[in-house]
C-alpha cells in the first residue's frame, strides 16, 4: 500500500487465502487466446504486458474481459500450477470466477477471487508483496 | 440442491449458479427449459476433469442439453486421429463423456436448425457464440452468452440468474443501424449479410441494434450468416430486424417506445471495407474451399447441388463442407451427398474446418462464403482467406482460380 497501512477491503467472489507479489495488469486481457495456460505467459502481442507470467501472482486487473473460453483456460492453467496464487479484479467476472471454482473443487485448491473498486486498486503497489484472506480483505505483509 | 442431499456435483452446480446471480447482482433465479453445451468442446485437462468429476458424483441433467461441435469428428475420426495426439484422444473421451451425461449428441453449431428447437418466449442456455444470437434474434428465446462449465451447471440445475436478456429491458434495441444506400439487388445476394454481420459486430458491440431495412425475401440462412459474423468481429448476443425478427415488428416495438441512443448508417464503402477486412485477394494459387460456418442448412445444400450439377472441382483442389448429422442425413436421402462427394467434395460432421490442427489440405489460400471462417481461420490456420458469395466459391472451386463477379470487387 502507498499511504494507509489498512488493508483494503474487497467483495468476496471465491474465498480462498493466498499471499504473493502484486500483479497489475495495465490492460484487460482475454484468457482464453490471449494468455497461454501450460505456463502462464501472456501472449497477446498488443498487451503491454506481453510475454510476462502471471504464475504465483496477485493478479489485479482493473477491467475484465470474459470471453466463453475463460473458465476453462483460468481452470486449466491452475491445474497446471502455471495460474495466479490469486485473482482481484476491479470489476465482478463471472467467467473468471467459475473458472476458479472448479479448479478449487477439482485440484483441492483455495484459490480466492476479490472484487476491489478501482480507488481500492489503485492503492497497490505493484510488485509488493500482499495477502488475500478469506474474509475478502487484502493486507500489505 | 444447496444441502448436498442431491449430491456433491449438483451442490457443485447449484453453488456455481448462486455465485454468479450474486456477481450480477440478480434478484432471483429464472427456470429454463433446454441448454445447448460448449463444454463439449476440448480446451484442455481441466475440461475432461471437470466431466469425470459430475460423472462420478452422479449428476443428472434437468432439461434437454444439446452439444455443440466437438474438436474432432465422431463420425470420421481421420479428420483429426484420436492415436495421433493427447490432445485428440482427450478430445474424444471428453465428448463421449458428455453423451454418458445425458447430453443429445447433436455436435453441431447450428442446432436451430434441427427439429424441437427453442421457441419464442422460452429461456434457454446458449453458449456458442452464434446459435445465441441466432436464438435471441431470429427466433425470441431468451439467453444470455454463458461460458464453459457455467453452461453445465445451468442445464444441471435447471436455472440462471435472471439478468441480462433473460429481462425485457435487457432487449430493448438501444441502437438504430439504417441500409438506405445500399440497393435492394445486393440485399438481396447471400455474401451481403456476412458482411452486415461484420459490420455488426465492429459497431454495436455489446449493444442490441435494430437494423432497418432488410428485404423480406430474407431467409434464416442469411439470418444465419448475420448471427455467426456479428458474434466473431465482436459481441452482438442480441440484433433486432424491422419486420423480419419476432420483437421487431415495428420500430417503436424493438425500442420499447424509447429513441434509441445512437444511429449510424451503413453504404456500400462500409460493405467495401468489411469485405477487405476478411480477407483480399492475391496472385497465391487458389488451394481449396471451406463451406459450412456455422454448419450448412438443408436449404445450403439444395442451392450448392443446384449450381454444382454436372461440373466437376479442378484437380488438386480441395473443398470441405461441414455440417451436422442431422442435415447431413436430410441431404443423404436426397441423394446430395453422393452427388457431391462425385464432384469432389469432402463433407465433415460433427466439428468445424477452422480449427487447429488443419484438416489435410487447408492451407495457403483458401476461398469461404463465411464471415466467421475469415475472421478466424488466418489466426488459426495460418492461411490466406478471400471470402466470396456461394456461387463465386463453386465456380472458383470449378475453375481452380479465385473468380469475383459480384459488385464488391474492387
Amino acid at each position: 500500500m502507498k499511504h494507509a497501512k489498512e488493508p483494503v477491503q474487497g467483495r468476496v467472489l471465491v474465498s480462498g487465502l493466498a499471499s504473493g507479489s502484486a500483479m497489475i495488469l495495465d490492460e484487460t486481457l482475454s484468457f482464453w487466446g490471449g494468455f497461454n495456460p501450460i505456463n502462464g505467459e501472456i501472449i497477446d502481442v498488443h498487451h503491454p504486458q506481453y510475454k510476462q507470467r502471471v504464475s504465483q501472482s496477485i493478479l489485479c486487473i482493473s477491467q475484465s474481459r470474459g470471453s466463453a473460453g475463460t473458465p476453462a483456460a483460468i481452470a486449466e492453467t491452475l491445474r497446471n500450477g502455471s495460474g495466479p496464487a490469486a485473482f482481484v479484479l476491479a470489476k465482478a467476472d463471472i467467467n473468471i470466477a467459475v473458472g476458479v471454482m472448479v479448479a478449487n473443487r477439482l485440484y483441492g485448491l483455495n484459490v480466492p477471487v476479490i472484487e476491489i473498486s478501482l480507488f481500492q486498486m489503485a492503492q497497490i503497489d505493484n510488485g509488493s508483496n500482499v495477502q488475500v484472506n478469506e474474509d475478502g480483505s487484502i493486507t500489505v505483509i | 440442491m444447496l444441502d448436498g442431499k442431491l449430491g456433491r456435483a449438483v451442490q457443485f452446480a447449484m453453488e456455481t449458479i448462486v455465485a454468479a446471480a450474486t456477481i450480477d447482482n440478480a434478484e432471483s433465479l429464472i427456470d429454463i427449459s433446454f441448454a445447448h453445451i460448449d463444454s463439449c468442446f476440448y480446451s484442455g485437462r481441466a475440461h475432461l476433469d471437470f466431466v469425470h468429476y459430475l460423472l462420478e458424483n452422479e449428476a443428472t441433467l434437468a432439461v434437454p442439453t444439446w452439444t455443440n461441435n466437438g474438436l474432432i469428428s465422431l463420425n470420421d475420426l481421420s479428420i483429426r486421429d484420436p492415436l495421433a495426439s493427447t490432445e485428440m484422444n482427450e478430445a474424444r473421451q471428453l465428448m463421449e463423456a458428455y453423451v454418458r451425461l445425458g447430453c443429445k449428441p447433436v455436435w453441431t453449431c447450428a442446432p436451430y436448425q434441427l427439429p424441437g428447437r427453442p421457441r419464442f418466449g422460452d429461456h434457454i442456455v446458449g453458449s456458442e457464440s452464434n446459435a445465441v444470437s441466432f436464438y435471441n434474434s431470429v427466433i425470441g428465446a431468451r439467453t444470455n452468452k454463458y461460458g464453459d462449465f457455467f453452461d453445465v451447471c445451468a442445464a444441471i440445475t435447471g436455472r440462471v440468474p435472471y439478468t441480462g436478456l433473460h429481462r425485457d429491458e435487457g432487449r430493448r434495441a438501444n441502437m438504430l443501424v439504417t441500409l438506405e444506400a445500399i440497393p435492394e439487388a445486393i440485399k438481396s445476394s447471400d455474401i451481403f449479410y456476412h458482411l452486415l454481420g461484420h459490420l455488426l459486430g465492429r459497431h454495436c458491440s455489446h449493444r442490441v441494434p435494430l437494423v432497418d431495412g432488410l428485404v423480406s425475401t430474407i431467409t434464416e440462412d442469411d439470418l444465419k450468416a448475420i448471427s455467426a459474423a456479428c458474434c466473431s468481429s465482436g459481441s452482438v448476443p442480441l440484433f433486432h430486424a424491422t419486420g423480419i425478427t419476432p420483437e421487431a415488428p415495428t420500430l417503436d416495438r424493438a425500442c420499447h417506445n424509447q429513441v434509441p441512443e445512437q444511429v449510424i448508417e451503413f453504404g456500400l464503402e462500409d460493405l467495401q471495407r468489411a469485405r477487405n477486412e476478411l480477407g483480399q485477394d492475391s496472385d497465391n494459387p487458389l488451394q481449396g474451399i471451406a463451406l459450412g460456418t456455422p454448419h450448412f442448412s438443408y436449404t445450403e445444400f439444395e442451392r450448392l447441388v443446384e449450381l454444382l450439377q454436372g461440373r466437376d472441382i479442378a484437380p488438386g483442389m480441395v473443398f470441405y463442407l461441414t455440417t451436422s448429422r442431422h442435415v447431413y442425413e436430410q441431404a443423404t436421402q436426397q441423394g446430395w451427398i453422393a452427388q457431391l462427394e462425385q464432384c469432389g467434395v469432402k463433407i465433415i460432421t460433427d466439428t468445424c474446418t477452422y480449427f487447429s490442427p488443419a484438416v489435410n489440405g487447408l492451407r495457403g489460400k483458401i476461398m469461404t462464403n463465411a464471415a466467421k471462417w475469415a475472421y478466424y481461420a488466418p489466426g488459426m490456420l495460418s492461411v490466406q482467406v478471400v471470402l466470396g458469395s456461394l456461387s463465386e466459391c463453386v465456380e472458383s472451386a470449378v475453375a481452380g482460380e479465385v473468380q469475383l463477379d459480384s459488385w464488391t470487387v474492387s
